[in-house]
């Protein structure tokens, strides 16, 4: 039986740059696995439509983006457990990554993205020859 | 820092501490609010989802975030005024991979949440979109507010 989830607050971005808009940005928590052909990153980005997010390979450096789409809160709000807000995260890849085939798709708010390895990064079998 | 430790020690039995306790740490927690300029607090309950509930005349509104779980995989009931969303969020299955990173949890999860007022059940409409679940409660017609015309001689 899995544990209870519990809520993970949402960590704010230390921001290097100011934002434009008057919104919290946060970011988004990341599950990150390799296989001997891709990269994948999976971010939960609740509340961005897969048309707002912005991914960008700039040499090794991956930045992800994400624009909250919602309108405001609807009446006087009476209780509140989070805020909306924007994603924003950057990681530096080790491995070279095949631009051409990198894959992004959203499902229930969670952000796949496919980074599949360049020829020369996929692990080369070495035999070993015995004299 | 020193870590101080105390084997023997136990919560005092005190009927209604722990509550005492909590209304506190609220109390502070407007308090530093206030000070800093925020003007809405966010008191979370710990228990997942993280909900917004709003009202205005003739609706209740609950907002929930939820990436990750399939609505197939969510339950919501509302039984007089209580409330209740439960479901599971279930891992991605990827075999013969190498985990760099692990943030995302999952687990299951049940949350019940007492309604400030009756709601037309009937009428609740629920979505889900991009992992934030909306739930708008019609209020009935005998709760909404009622305009009263005083007439003039």
């Amino acid at each position: 039986m899995a544990d209870d989830l519990q809520i993970e607050e949402k960590k704010a971005v230390q921001a290097t740059g100011e934002s434009t808009r008057d919104i919290p940005v946060f970011v988004p928590a990341v599950d990150i696995y390799e296989s001997e052909n891709a990269l994948t990153i999976l971010a939960d980005m609740p509340g961005v439509p897969i048309e707002k997010i912005d991914i960008d390979l700039d040499s090794d450096q991956l930045t992800i983006r994400g624009t909250v789409d919602q309108e405001e809160v609807k009446g006087k709000v009476i209780f509140k457990e989070f805020t909306y807000g924007d994603y924003y995260r950057q990681f530096s890849l080790s491995s070279d990554i095949d631009r051409a085939k990198i894959q992004a798709s959203t499902k229930d708010g969670v952000l796949k993205l496919v980074l599949p390895k360049a020829e020369a990064a996929k692990p080369r079998k070495i035999t070993v020859q015995s004299t | 820092m020193a870590i101080f430790r105390y084997p023997n020690w136990r919560w005092p039995d005190v009927p209604g501490a722990l509550e005492d306790f909590e209304r506190a740490r609220r109390q502070m927690d407007r308090l530093l609010s206030a000070f800093t300029g925020g003007s809405e607090s966010v008191a979370s309950s710990g228990v997942f989802p993280p909900l917004i509930v709003s009202e205005d005349e003739d609706k209740i509104y609950v907002e929930a975030e939820i990436s990750g779980i399939k609505a197939e995989d969510l339950d919501i009931s509302i039984v007089g005024r209580t409330l209740t969303i439960s479901g599971e969020r279930k891992p991605e299955e990827a075999q013969n991979v190498n985990y760099h990173r692990r943030e995302r949890k999952w687990g299951s999860f049940r949350k019940a949440l007492t309604l400030p007022e009756d709601v037309d059940t009937e009428a609740v409409r629920a979505e889900c979109k991009n992992g934030v679940l909306r739930l708008v409660l019609p209020k009935p017609e005998q709760v909404k507010p009622r305009k009263i015309t005083i007439n003039g001689q």
